[in-house]
């Protein structure tokens, strides 16, 4: 369903955050993307949906290359793809409502979105996601409000109102605390098996990796170096991921 | 070899960034020296010895004392004053002299002093003057005056006021939707991304920065000439000298918002006015309100001060009783511009901290 071949990516300061990177998505995984800070993993998932323009390379995007799309074209890719980031990325001062229902944008007419008038089956459909995510009696509190695990139900509520074929979660539990962490990951869970999204996610815990992945890819330096099942994943490639002096922390 | 290169690289990047250090180190050693020398002999030489009162200014004065501050310069860049190679991080402090003992921080605070002393003499006070009999007589006329303000003008006198505040309220109305819009052109991290872009943000900006140098108060002479005197012309320099201050404000607020809100409307796959209207907006309405209904109150005030020069309003009525040397309704105008000066102040900054 996806297929990256070769990524590059250069930022314009020099910085060669991707050094070709190839791999495949099949429908229905949940694909974790571990490596330490600054291996590329945020570049990589933000290349995919052309928040960032890859250097060269190839993604694509059930058979349509993403990387070449203008205009019009990404958008409709785009709103194929739902995203959350590690700090929620809500919009300040509006109801979760509001929130919920910008995930919808790409559908709506420019001039009716701009004065705020939805359709009533999209309503319907917010307040549905909002009961899913477990936020029911909370669609008119200010988004930003929330606390974190609360904020980033919202951000999924609002990926899923855009009916996405794929979700990237760019460390999506990396501000939360454990138990709140293991919520939000039950979440995707259930947007994975449940509503069958494929998920892109990041992750820092090898505990909750091994706990959520169904397959996992390490990038180095901006390089795939480990392609493969989380039970594989032994002390020898934990130092060769993550280097000699590092101890594995757990999250429980 | 490689790595030879590599090392080579940086090497000559430090030398080459030395040598440019040490001379505008020497370039400012010259010109603070030249300043010392002019002003020296202007203060010493032409106000006290001479006694001129309008000492003569020539080109060839400020050329005379670059070169004899170069010559200065020159012996005296290699000891401890040297101000260039301070500012330029050239020396080796020692860390336990205390700063303010170095030999260069002496000559800063000489320097310091010596304006401060230039300073005196161009403005030529006087407290022989500023103490007269006849001076101090005439003064205390005009505040005894004051302090009888004529209560029969007030209504006039309100009147005015009213008018001036409409003023100041039309100028910044009108000026609103443009400064909104020029605002989103002048913030550098929305215009960035392209060639386009980055030529209308300099375009912008330059003519934003140009129309704000000039003072309200020409702007309302030049419009009093094409449309006349009179309020309107004063309303339409207080719009344009609104319109550049607001996009100004509005677009520095604009590229402090975050980035996050952005990304994920645009991950959403919305239209980039989308984007904008729900990524960005919601992060500046507030900063923008405020900061457009501080710029109302700072207008109240400038029409004020643009009715001095026929802006209409209660300023023009000032300046008319006050051509007449009629004190006592001057002393009235007074009171009526304060008080609606802090009115609209206290309105505002409460106003202001209620929407935060
Ligand atoms: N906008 C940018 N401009 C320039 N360089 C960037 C930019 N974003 C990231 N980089 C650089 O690219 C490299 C990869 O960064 P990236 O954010 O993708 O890493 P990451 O794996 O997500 O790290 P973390 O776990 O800390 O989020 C880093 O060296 C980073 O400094
Ligand atoms: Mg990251």
């Amino acid at each position: 369903m996806l297929e990256v071949t070769d990524l590059q990516k250069v930022y314009p300061n020099g910085t060669h955050a991707l050094k070709g990177v190839t791999f495949s998505v099949e429908k229905g995984e949940f694909l974790v993307i571990i490596g330490l800070s600054g291996s590329g993993k945020s570049t990589m998932l933000r290349c995919l949906n052309r928040l960032h323009d890859p250097t060269s390379g190839s993604v694509k995007f059930n058979d349509i290359e993403v990387t070449t799309l203008r205009g019009q074209k990404i958008r409709n890719v785009r709103s194929d793809i739902g995203m959350i980031f590690q700090h929620f990325n809500l919009i300040p001062r509006k109801s979760v409502l509001t929130n919920v229902l910008s995930g919808s944008l790409g559908r709506q007419g420019i001039w009716k979105s701009v004065l705020g008038i939805w359709p009533e089956e999209e309503k319907q459909k917010a307040y549905e996601y909002i009961n899913i995510v477990g936020l029911e009696g909370r669609e008119h509190h200010r988004a930003d409000n929330l606390s974190g695990g609360q904020q980033q139900r919202v951000a999924i509520a609002r990926a899923l109102m855009q009916n996405p074929k794929i979700l990237l979660a760019d460390e999506p539990v990396a501000s939360l605390d454990p138990a709140t962490s293991h919520s939000v990951m039950e979440y995707l869970k259930k947007v994975n098996e449940k509503l069958g999204v494929t998920i892109i996610c990041n992750l820092h815990f090898l505990s909750l990796v091994r706990e959520y992945a169904s397959r996992v890819i390490a990038l180095k330096g901006g390089k795939l170096i480990y392609e493969g099942d989380p039970s594989e994943i032994d002390q020898e490639w934990f130092e060769r991921i993550y280097g000699e002096e590092a101890k594995e922390v757990t999250i429980n | 070899m490689t790595t030879e290169a590599t090392l080579a690289a940086p090497k000559k990047g430090l030398e080459l960034g030395m040598m440019k250090n040490t001379l505008l180190a020497l370039l400012i050693d010259t010109f603070l020296w030249g300043y010392v020398a002019l002003v020296s002999y202007k203060i010493i030489y032409e106000k006290i010895i001479l006694a001129l009162r309008y000492p003569e200014f020539s080109w060839g004065q400020p050329v005379y004392a670059l070169v004899i501050g170069a010559i200065i310069t020159l012996p005296l860049f290699f000891t401890k004053c040297s101000i260039g190679r301070a500012t330029r991080g050239l020396y080796e402090l020692d860390e336990n002299k205390p700063i303010f003992k170095e030999a260069f921080t002496i000559f800063g605070v000489f320097i310091i002093l010596l304006t401060f002393v230039a300073g005196l003499l161009i403005s030529q006070v006087s407290v022989r003057e500023f103490l007269s009999d006849s001076g101090l007589a005439g003064a205390r006329r005009i505040f005894v005056s004051l302090f009888q303000p004529n209560l029969k003008i007030l209504d006039q006198a309100i009147f005015a006021a009213v008018e001036t505040i409409y003023m100041a309220f039309i100028a910044t109305a009108i000026a609103l939707p443009f400064a909104f819009i020029l605002g989103f052109f002048a913030a550098r991290n929305l215009m960035e991304g392209s060639r386009i872009g980055m030529m209308i943000y300099t375009v912008n900006r330059f003519f934003l920065n140009l129309t704000r140098s000039i003072e309200p108060l020409v702007w309302a002479i030049i419009f009093s000439v094409w449309v006349g005197i009179g309020p309107f012309a004063g309303m339409l320099a207080l719009m344009i000298h609104s319109i550049s201050s607001l996009a100004k404000l509005y677009s520095e607020q604009i590229e402090n918002i975050s980035n996050g809100p952005i990304e994920a409307i645009t991950a959403t796959g919305a239209h980039p006015i989308q984007v904008i209207w729900y990524g960005v907006v919601p992060q500046i309405v507030l900063p923008y309100l405020s900061f457009t209904i501080y710029r109302w109150d700072i207008n109240v005030r400038m029409a004020t001060v643009i009715g001095l020069v026929g802006g209409g309003g209660i300023g023009t009525m000032l300046m008319q009783y006050q051509g007449l040397a009629k004190w006592n309704e001057v002393g009235l105008l007074v009171i009526v511009i304060a008080s609606v000066v802090w009115i609209m102040d206290y309105g505002s900054s409460k106003i202001r901290a209620a929407i935060k």
